[in-house]
């Protein structure tokens, strides 16, 4: 039978009983010093395994919540009887970390809403889903493209690789509602008008063609494709004229989960816009209650 | 280390737990506030971000 030396005094020496030790011996404090050190290291890492899933999560809620009560401020402060023509959205002048909309994606339960922030930097996307500047604003033809965290920092995108074709990405702004629907995944395209297409939820959605032909619901990129969020997802230059663009919302976010080795990309198109009726306030879409 | 530590913590037992206690829970503080915070944007896992 062995027993595990802890490191304390010598119970009882077998050797030589009658002579303990006069000071410890140097070849075990080296060793029980390293020993201790790897202890350490590993509850060090620990600890950050906890930070980085738990600590920033509770960091970004506060955040997101100050996002989100500003936001309501701001959409609020205004007359409610304002002329029609007033009431177009501005999001001109945006400044970085500043929220602009809300997206909710009644698929993922009827809380899900989080403030969407203006710009993608670190700063920002810890509030966050972030917009990528530069490229288009909600409702607007082109491609508004959002990132967000998969894990940790509040992780808005966590469960975006289980988002299906024609599950509804529902934006909010001041004055309108915008649905986007998830595009046909790349195994659904063939036979979609016959397949999934007839889903009465899949209304508006189909593979798109022209330029856009190829374009999936879901794919998973390489970080340096940077051409995911262009109007024309996948192509750099061949940007079309406004009236030609698609009206497209891009999802993007990091693959796989704790990992940054490459990019999960979720494409969706718009299928409808909701004005708010300044008289109800408070009034939802109908797509918001598709929560199964 | 951590013995070396021990014995040079001033003060009676219950003093030296104390004192033990809030150097843990130092230590863990700046771990949270300076160093994770820090160190977390080098590491590869969590860019969300296409370039």
């Amino acid at each position: 039978m062995t027993t595990l030396d802890t490191g304390g005094p010598p119970a009882g020496d077998l050797d030589s009983p009658d002579e303990p030790p006069a000071r410890p011996d140097r070849v075990r404090t080296v060793v029980r010093g390293i020993g201790e050190l790897l202890i350490t290291a590993g509850l060090v890492v620990l600890l950050f395994v906890v930070y980085e899933v738990y600590v920033t999560d509770i960091v970004s809620a506060g955040k997101q919540r100050e996002a989100t009560s500003q936001l309501d401020t701001e959409w609020n402060d205004e007359a409610p009887a304002a002329p029609e023509q007033q009431r177009v959205e501005r999001f001109d002048g945006l400044g970085e970390g500043a929220g602009f909309a809300k997206m909710h994606i009644p698929s993922f339960g009827a809380d899900y809403s989080f403030t969407i922030i203006e710009g993608t930097t670190e700063r920002s996307l810890e509030i966050g889903p972030g917009h990528y500047k530069g490229t288009a604003y909600p409702g607007e033809p082109g491609n508004f493209a959002v990132a967000g965290h998969r894990v940790g920092k509040g992780a808005p995108f966590n469960d975006i690789d289980l988002l299906g074709s024609c599950d509804a990405i529902v934006v909010e702004t001041r004055f309108n509602w915008f649905v986007y629907r998830m595009l046909p995944k790349k195994d659904e395209v063939d036979g979609w008008a016959a397949g999934k297409g007839t889903d009465p939820r899949c209304q508006g959605v189909a593979p798109l063609g022209g330029p856009y032909t190829g374009l999936v619901g879901q794919q998973i990129v390489n970080p340096s494709q940077g051409t995911v969020i262009a109007p024309i997802p996948g192509q750099a230059g061949g940007a079309p004229s406004i009236g030609e663009r698609a009206t497209l919302m891009t999802l993007t976010t990091c693959h796989p989960r704790f990992s940054d080795r490459q990019r999960l990309i979720v494409h969706a198109v718009l299928v409808k816009q909701w004005a708010k009726d300044p008289t109800k306030p408070g009034e939802t879409p109908p797509e918001l209650k598709e929560t199964s | 280390m951590y013995g070396w530590i021990w014995r040079h913590l001033p003060g009676p037992t219950a003093v030296r737990v104390l004192t033990a206690v809030v150097l843990v829970a130092g230590v863990i503080a700046l771990l949270m506030l300076v160093v994770f915070p820090w160190v977390e944007p080098k590491l590869p896992f969590n860019q969300v971000t296409t370039q």
